[in-house]
């Protein structure tokens, strides 16, 4: 169990430990097996296991597939009795003309991400009617600001994150950078990275094969 | 590695594995267990009771010893009118009390608090539990008020206005009694839930199938049964689109009745032996009868028969019905 | 001769009896679960088939099928391939050949039992867990124990210094299912309630598929694939990543089941990040078995076992590219509940693991057997109905999924996505009773070899024999 931290990236352990694990792999034969042989990570494998789990921490970023807030129809539901609109005559005529309107503001907002919020949460003149009230009664309250209100069904409710304290010692809720669970998984990910490094690095180097002894 | 390693290696197994139910179940277990209960987390675990799925009460699924939920015009006690009705769950004696009477901490903060004052659950919850079961309860839900906002909690009504089990029963009658917790039990005993979940998706799913529930309106339903492979519409709120006693006796009969194009299988074994009229019910001539309508020798269907008061079908027509 | 062996004294019973036992026993198993998801699917493309009986209507059906199939046919197929492949890799013998068979006795009995108390509606009313309580307890205690310990003192008792990776598997496995059988099934234990209730039957139906049926089929490729080819296992090293990242990995995002429920939102991301991370057992598992079968290729034509082996590790590759995407919520929305699941589940059941352990029950009954196979016709007839069977039914569920998808998003009325599903619905009828037709043939196939097949000469191997028929 000597370990050997001169030249980590190239074994923890030391020569003669190397040389008695492989002695041992090459002259064991588990039911008539050889041992596996000793063979590195091929590039390809680590390339794809970094890429996934790269892929595994964007793909689930808060801002995908979230749901839609309050926030994201303010401008439908302030727009939505205006002169411009009660002229147009159909709900898709409406619609089209609210949701032009909502993008063109978020547009002016550069780093507003209702932009594609929008696209991906489209929403109809029915359901606009059944939302509307609850939103303008929401504009009424000062605890919570809109965007931490999620509509859920014909519903909207306060959002099940747990996002920073603000300074008046209210919890936002809003998903935080550092949601819990990806903090979790962060730890997570790195214990397991630095577990088989260390398994890794203490198997005999690479360059090495097991000696089979000659039957 | 070498091999004396093998130890270090079982303790990182057991490790690893002791980690993530750490994460997995006890640090999610504080978030589950602080939901406070719903309005309709009240109503459907006091019309469920302790078990729909297999318990000690009805080990054999049969519906016995289950609570009945009754409409009340009028206080069985004074005779004075109500207005609107009163819903009233009634425990006979023998039947477990629900859940959250055992536990009355998992009703969640404010609920808890409300159900055990004004509500004085207390005499049947906890370790008296034995004794509501011992001697029969009738709960209704009452409205309080705790912290400033509106609660609904648990009220024992035999405590609270004396109400007994066989009385609010007679007071009813059978025509406002329903057979809710062996409904339920008919939904998972003949595998409804295969096919109709009971979950309306958080995302585009509610513009059907209505609003997605929230994290308090599970307390005390055991089981959930979400169902996962959905086939059929989702239930959880399909007493309010569609209300029809009629229509749910001829779809539960043969749901290619009202439905030429269903995949859904014929209950009508439910229906047991004899129709509402005590009379015998002839399935062969039934199917036969149906079978030249489906073919086109026959301009209507055969007649659905009516179902006996205690066949299983009611109960889960019930059930079907409360979902709202 | 059964009845002696289990009344008899562990020294007289010839090894390998248990997992011949076992062996016929899981392919029993696969026939009557086959057989029952035959049954389902015509039920579903045709509802009026098999009516107005309470005991064969679709619904007492559905949740026998699954059981039968997991507990029935690939649970027993692990341990058939564990009594051989564990003393085999330790250059011992069984611990107990008598604790196998008694294993092998209470499985079939506790099974049958279970089965048919859950056929005539005694359910516990929780997906995948749907056993009464008692008679979870009964397999947690007469069937998952017992075999643990017999695995597990095998493995002490081994005659080698190092213990193989297929051993690894099998000793942490066998003792981690128990764990989640017992803390999984707590809410029928200890009667909890809503959400909890919810959050642990997917907890416990989860990791039976991640710390059970998928590691241990890989691990049996572990051994049959080297075995098969004569090539050492391509790396130690990714023997280890693999190991590793299933006990860390595939534990933990159980709650991406219920990722539309209400849950708190912080499992569901912790889950969906871990659920991405599935796929590094995924490529490790992958790679080191598609790397070892390197100069031996043509043995995937001309090897029945290595041409099963090879097909389900193969069929790891979407099993989990689907796996590991579907449950993020940006893809979770369009497929959650509809059959497009239906088809992964049986992409991870009846197309991975399922064909790893045909190849182990293969090779492994010919071995303890002494036979070979009787007849290679046969056994290639088996191969492409399961396969194209298997194909059918996982691509017509595919495709009804996503029509399922689409009309949940669009808000179709449900009626016309009944109607548009409905050729699907018959595909997936005509694939499984492919499916279970091949298994008919297996059965005769190997009740044939046990009979009249070609007796193989002491220290040889029965594939390195010439087939007969």
């Amino acid at each position: 169990m000597a370990w050997k931290m001169d030249n980590p990236l190239y074994s923890l352990s030391d020569e003669q430990e190397q040389q008695d694990i492989l002695k041992k792999w090459g002259e064991e034969r588990m039911g008539g097996l050889i041992h596996p042989a000793n063979n590195r990570l091929p590039f390809p494998l680590t390339f794809l296991i970094a890429l996934i789990i790269l892929t595994a921490f964007l793909i689930t970023m808060p801002i995908w597939g979230q749901r839609p807030t309050a926030e994201l129809y303010k401008v439908h539901v302030e727009l939505m009795n205006t002169p411009e609109v009660e002229r147009l005559t159909t709900p898709e005529e409406k619609m089209k003309y609210l949701d032009a309107e909502a993008m063109k503001r978020s547009a002016s907002h550069p780093d507003s991400r209702n932009k594609g919020q929008l696209e991906r949460h489209p929403i109809f003149w029915d359901d606009l009617l059944n939302l509307a009230p609850q939103i303008i009664e929401l504009q009424k309250q000062t605890k919570y600001p809109l965007d931490n209100f999620t509509v859920v069904g014909d519903k909207i409710v306060l959002a099940n994150f747990e996002g920073n304290i603000r300074a008046d010692g209210v919890r936002e809720r809003l998903q935080p950078w550092w949601d819990r669970g990806y903090t979790i998984d962060v730890f997570y990910v790195s214990y397991y990275c630095l577990w088989m490094v260390i398994m890794i690095k203490r198997l005999p180097h690479f360059s090495k094969k097991p000696q089979i002894p000659a039957y | 590695m070498a091999f004396k390693e093998y130890r270090l290696g079982s303790a990182m197994v057991g490790g690893a594995l002791g980690l993530s139910m750490i994460i997995t179940i006890f640090m999610p277990s504080f978030d589950l267990r602080s939901a406070v209960s719903t309005k309709m987390a009240l109503e459907k675990q006091l019309s469920a009771g302790f078990d729909v799925g297999f318990g000690y009460a009805d080990p054999l699924l049969l519906g016995i010893n289950r609570p009945l939920t009754v409409v009340l015009d009028a206080d069985p006690k004074t005779g004075a009118k109500f207005d609107p009705p009163v819903t009233a769950y009634i425990y006979k004696p023998g039947v477990p009390m629900p859940p959250n009477v055992r536990h009355p901490h998992d009703l969640g903060k404010g609920v808890e608090d409300l159900s055990e004052g004004l509500g004085q659950i207390g005499s049947v919850s906890g370790s008296n539990h034995s004794v509501g079961q011992r001697e029969g309860v009738v709960f209704t839900i009452g409205l309080g008020e705790f912290d400033g906002e509106e609660v609904s909690y648990i009220e024992n009504a035999t405590a609270t206005r004396g109400w007994t089990p066989d009385a609010t029963l007679a007071a009813a009658g059978d025509k406002n009694t329903f057979k809710i917790s062996q409904g339920k039990t008919e939904f998972v005993v003949q595998g409804c839930w295969w096919c109709h979940t009971l979950l309306p998706e958080q995302t585009q799913d509610w513009q059907v199938f209505g609003a997605p529930p929230y994290l308090g309106d599970f307390n005390g339903e055991n089981p959930t049964a979400f169902g996962s492979d959905r086939k059929a519409p989702d239930l959880l709120h399909v007493g309010s689109r569609n209300s029809s006693r009629e229509w749910m006796l001829l779809h539960f009969f043969n749901p290619r009745l009202v439905q030429v194009n269903s995949i859904m299988p014929r209950f009508d074994y439910l229906w047991g032996e004899k129709d509402a009229q005590g009379n015998v019910i002839d399935y062969d001539k039934w199917r036969a009868e149906y079978l030249e309508y489906a073919n086109g020798k026959r301009v209507y269907p055969p007649e659905v028969p009516d179902y006996a008061p205690d066949s299983e079908i009611r109960a889960l027509i019930d059930w079907v019905l409360s979902l709202k | 001769m059964l009845l002696k062996y289990l009344t008899g004294k562990n020294e007289d019973i010839p090894a390998g009896s248990s997992a011949i036992f076992f062996g016929f026993s899981s392919i029993f198993w696969f026939v009557v679960g086959t057989g029952l998801g035959s049954f389902n699917a015509a039920k579903l493309a045709f509802p009026d088939f098999v009516t107005g009986t309470e005991l064969f209507a679709f619904g007492h059906m559905r949740q026998v099928h699954v059981l039968a199939v997991i507990v029935g046919w690939i649970s027993m197929a692990f341990a058939m391939t564990m009594m051989y492949m564990t003393p085999a890799l330790g250059n011992t013998k069984l611990w107990s050949e008598k604790l196998g068979l008694w294993t092998g006795m209470m499985w079939n009995i506790g099974l049958s039992t279970a089965l048919f108390s859950l056929w005539i509606g005694i359910t516990s009313g929780r997906e995948y867990s749907d056993f009464a309580w008692p008679l979870d307890l009964v397999i947690l205690l007469g069937v998952i124990t017992p075999l643990c310990v017999n695995v597990i003192m095998t493995i002490a008792h081994r005659r080698t210094q190092g213990i193989y990776i297929t051993n690894w598997f099998f000793g942490s496995c066998t003792f981690m299912v128990g764990i989640v059988l017992l803390v999984g099934n707590s809410p029928e234990y200890f009667h909890l309630t809503g959400l909890s209730e919810a959050y642990l039957t997917w907890w416990n139906a989860h990791n039976l598929l991640g710390l059970w049926i998928t590691p241990v089929a890989a691990a049996i490729a572990y051994y049959t694939i080297p075995k098969l080819t004569g090539n050492p296992l391509y790396s130690h090293r990714i023997g280890h990543m693999h190991f590793w990242s299933i006990i860390v990995f595939y534990s933990t995002p159980a709650s991406h089941h219920i990722m539309s429920s209400p849950i708190p939102e912080w499992l569901k991301s912790f889950a969906s990040v871990e659920g991405v991370l599935i796929l590094i057992p995924a490529v490790a598992f992958v790679a080191n078995i598609l790397l070892t079968m390197k100069g031996k290729w043509t043995l995937f034509v001309e090897n029945i076992e290595t041409k099963f082996s090879m097909t389900g590790v193969l069929l790891a590759v979407p099993l989990n590219m689907q796996g590991g995407f579907q449950q993020t919520r940006s893809i979770n929305w369009y497929i959650h509940g509809t059959g497009w699941i239906v088809a992964h589940a049986h992409l991870a059941l009846l197309g991975m693991s399922t064909f790893l352990e045909i190849a182990a029950v293969y090779f492994g009954l010919q071995q303890m057997l002494k036979r070979k196979v009787y007849s290679l016709a046969l056994a290639n007839i088996h191969y492409w109905f399961v396969l194209i069977g298997f194909c059918i039914y996982w691509i017509s569920m595919t495709i009804a999924g996503l029509i399922q998808g689409a009309g949940k998003i669009y808000e179709v009325p449900y009626i016309d996505v009944v109607i548009a599903e409905h050729p699907y619905m018959i595909a997936r009828w005509v694939g499984g009773t492919m499916v279970f037709t091949g298994n008919l043939v297996w059965l005769f196939n190997m009740w044939m070899t046990a009979r009249v097949g070609t007796l193989v000469p002491e220290g040889r191997y029965a594939h390195e024999l010439a087939y007969d028929r």
